[in-house]
């Protein structure tokens, strides 16, 4: 993955793109929990949900950038 | 985590305390929330190096709101307008780089277009509107005099934006969250109690007129409420969003029901006033068994599906009934008439009635996925162009005299005063009383101002490092937030307390003292604001005035034209909530109980009954058989009744009552050979005819007595 991608002439941070593409894997588990009624067994809902960005996120970098 | 207060002895004695500690509390956690979220923005932007702290804090102070549902729609659609704004200034930037006239023009435009799309978006999509204004005008404005910096002036900008929007929603969605969710399913459950109350208490038959319009008026305000609830509650709750369609289809639901009632309640009214005391006593009677079965009207959660079971096992006793009360009444075919458009009536409720409990409790007893799909319906609102028109015009003269006032004076503070004036035209523009805001927000920032100066000249020089910026800040900052929980009393000193704060703190890394700039700044920024309460004396809002009440008036009577003449298909639902949206906004600025909001709410009963049978007759005319030339005159029933309601005098009266009587007597003359299709289109005639000639309507001025002409044959 490089750094720095050009998008229309202007360069963009990768991350960034990664940062995107995150929340809406987020947006997509969000609805499907939140379908099913999953959040039931979770104590806090939106923390949980924000770590869950976390962990994407977190992987998806390291895992691109090593 | 949620600190349940403990029953102290105190608390028992002394009754009030308990709330007023409720209350601080809830005030306390928001400012708690509010100081976490401004401190960890401007820890952040300074941790990335961003140039300006302070936008990403006067982002901060923009976006939060004690409520978390809130936040987060505010925060996406304020991201929207942050990216288009910025957008918009790089482009205006492009396209006149040596150009400083056209181009504030085409700002000032930009500007104005924005100010009108919030006033026309009344929920919090406007802020997205105000936010589109605001950037645009952050990006391009410093920006001004070398337009080679304008492109990473606006990505440094949304990205302090942007920073502010992302802390703001996740402090405020994860710390402590005070849920909208719980308001939403408190205030459908209130609603369902209320109908459920007051459709079985009017079991005598006759509520008086005044009542029936408290009564609407109750209902029309809860529909409108729910809908506002739940477009938020879905940007909070993946589980609401799951349900949203079904939120929708009950509200819906409901409203259908609740039209239908009045309806009925109108024809008994006016059979008691007319002395037919037997007809309208028949239809109490063949109401009884409903009454009885939504009796009692408990708040108990297994109740809705008991009442929509008892409503299923009612609902084929009636017609028997109907028939054995038809029997005993008078047998004066005109009567008869009535009782029939009445019985159909009645059915129409019951059935509406019976969705409407079936949904509530399948809603109510199932979490998450409901299976199967949903009829989609859409809550539509009616917006009226000429508010926002005035809106966009007001603020791009706004700025244009700002920006004419700047280039001839050349003042260097030019560009914060109109930064300011942007912000406040945007978010003043949907207020009621704009005049008194902005002068409440003045104080608020003056004295925010105040406040700010004692930090930053007397407490900051002798602090050193962040946890010593946040000592010496928070105690006055916390000021703002604190007064922002208190907006009923105080409205908008808060707000302006808050922003005048971070605005004129212009956080930096490193610091900079500069007490030239501050006052300059500080000026220039209540002049900005005080540009845009004068443009409010200038060009007053339309908000709340009687000029926009009686033009909204025309539009909720022509509501029965698009009824007449729409096409069919999912007219029902759009007619409903479009009346009730329109009707919603001209009722909120009257006076509780003014006779001005009695011929108001009068007018909406009218609409409402008329332009809900004129739908039916029309479904009924679309499904029947029925011979051509009696669909011909029922057409012109249909056609003439939209025109008396589009301008109502005497002769449009006339000429609908006749096309209506026509019709009726047509119909009458075919229902021996047809029976299926005539006799529903004849009970709707029929409700047509007797709302026509309802002498406490809102058309009663326009009727003409004696209307015992011979009718054409």
């Amino acid at each position: 993955m490089p750094h720095e991608i050009a998008l229309a002439d202007a360069l963009v941070p990768g991350i960034l793109l990664i940062y995107a593409g995150c929340l809406l894997v987020l947006w997509v588990v969000d609805t499907i929990v939140g379908r099913y009624g999953l959040y039931r067994y979770v104590w806090h809902p939106s923390l949980f949900r924000v770590a869950v960005f976390f962990v994407l996120f977190g992987a998806a970098g390291l895992l691109l950038y090593t | 985590m949620s600190a349940v207060p403990s029953p102290l002895p105190i608390l028992r004695r002394v009754p009030w305390l308990g709330e007023f500690l409720t209350t601080e509390r809830q005030a306390w956690i928001f400012v708690f929330k509010c100081l976490l979220a401004f401190y960890i923005a401007a820890w952040l932007s300074m941790l990335f190096q961003l140039e300006q702290p302070s936008t990403t804090m006067i982002t901060v102070s923009i976006v939060m709101h004690p409520h978390s549902g809130m936040v987060l729609a505010k925060s996406f659609y304020r991201a929207i307008g942050t990216c288009a704004g910025s957008l918009c200034g790089v482009l205006l930037m492009a396209a006149f780089p040596q150009e400083r006239e056209l181009f504030l023009l085409s700002l000032s435009l930009w500007v104005g277009l924005c100010a009108g799309g919030a006033v026309l978006y009344r929920n919090f999509m406007s802020y997205g509107f105000v936010l589109a204004g605001y950037t645009a005008a952050i990006v391009a404005l410093p920006a001004i005099s070398h337009p080679n910096a304008v492109f990473d002036s606006a990505m440094l900008r949304v990205s302090e934006v942007l920073l502010g929007i992302i802390v703001a929603g996740l402090i405020s969605d994860v710390v402590l969250p005070e849920r909208l969710r719980q308001l939403l399913r408190r205030s459908a459950r209130e609603l369902y109690v209320h109908f459920m109350g007051f459709a079985s208490g009017s079991l005598g038959g006759a509520i008086p007129r005044k009542q029936m319009e408290q009564a609407h008026l109750h209902f029309v305000r809860a529909s409108v409420q729910l809908e506002d609830l739940r477009a938020s509650v879905i940007f909070e709750d993946p589980e609401a969003r799951a349900r949203s369609s079904r939120m929708q289809l009950l509200n819906v639901r409901f409203m259908a029901a609740a039209t239908s009632f009045q309806s009925l309640h109108h024809l008994i009214n006016r059979l008691q006033r007319n002395n037919h005391p037997n007809t309208a006593g028949a239809l109490i009677r063949l109401y009884a068994p409903v009454g009885q079965a939504l009796q009692p009207p408990l708040a108990d959660p297994a109740r809705p599906r008991l009442v929509a079971s008892r409503l299923e096992a009612c609902e084929p006793t009636l017609q028997p009934l109907a028939a054995k009360l038809r029997d005993e009444l008078r047998q004066d075919p005109e009567l008869l008439l009535e009782f029939d458009s009445g019985a159909a009536l009645l059915y129409r409720f019951v059935s509406e009635l019976r969705d409407f409990t079936a949904l509530e409790a399948t809603l109510r007893e199932t979490q998450g996925v409901l299976g199967g799909t949903v009829e989609r319906v859409d809550f539509k609102r009616a917006n009226d162009f000429a508010a926002p028109l005035i809106a966009v015009v007001r603020t791009f003269l706004t700025m244009l005299t700002l920006s004419v006032f700047w280039i001839k004076t050349s003042w260097p503070y030019g560009p914060n005063a109109m930064l300011l004036a942007t912000i406040f035209s945007g978010l003043l523009a949907t207020s009621p009383a704009p005049l008194a805001s902005t002068a409440n927000t003045w104080i608020g920032y003056a004295i925010g101002m105040t406040a700010c100066y004692v930090v930053v000249f007397w407490l900051m020089p002798g602090s050193d490092g962040f946890l010593m910026f946040i000592l010496v800040t928070a105690p006055l900052l916390s000021i703002g937030p604190y007064l922002t929980t208190r907006n009923t009393t105080l409205p908008g000193i808060g707000a302006g307390y808050t922003l005048g704060f971070v605005y004129i703190l212009a956080l930096k890394n490193p610091m900079v003292y500069s007490p030239e700039h501050f006052f300059n700044d500080a000026i220039a920024s209540l002049f900005g604001l005080m540009m845009s309460g004068a443009a409010f004396m200038v060009i007053p809002t339309v908000i709340g005035t009687q000029w926009l009440r009686q033009r909204q008036l025309v539009q909720l009577r022509r509501q029965v034209s698009i009824a007449a003449t729409a096409p069919l298909q999912g007219l029902v639902y759009r007619f409903e909530s479009g009346n009730r949206d329109l009707f919603h906004q001209i009722v909120q600025f009257t006076k509780a109980d003014s006779l001005e909001q009695r011929s108001l709410l009068a007018w909406a009963l009218a609409v409402h009954d008329s332009g809900r049978a004129l739908i039916e007759l029309r479904q009924d005319m679309q499904h029947a058989e029925l011979p051509p030339p009696l669909l011909d005159t029922m057409q012109r029933a249909v056609e003439s009744l939209g025109r008396l309601y589009d301008a109502p005098d005497r002769t449009r009266w006339q000429e609908a009552d006749r096309a209506v009587d026509h019709a009726i007597t047509l119909t009458r003359q075919t229902l021996p050979q047809a029976r299926a299709s005539c006799q529903p289109a004849l009970a709707h005639l029929l409700q047509l005819r007797t709302a026509l000639r309802d002498d406490e309507s809102a058309i009663a001025p326009y009727i003409v007595k004696a209307t015992e002409t011979v009718h054409a044959p």
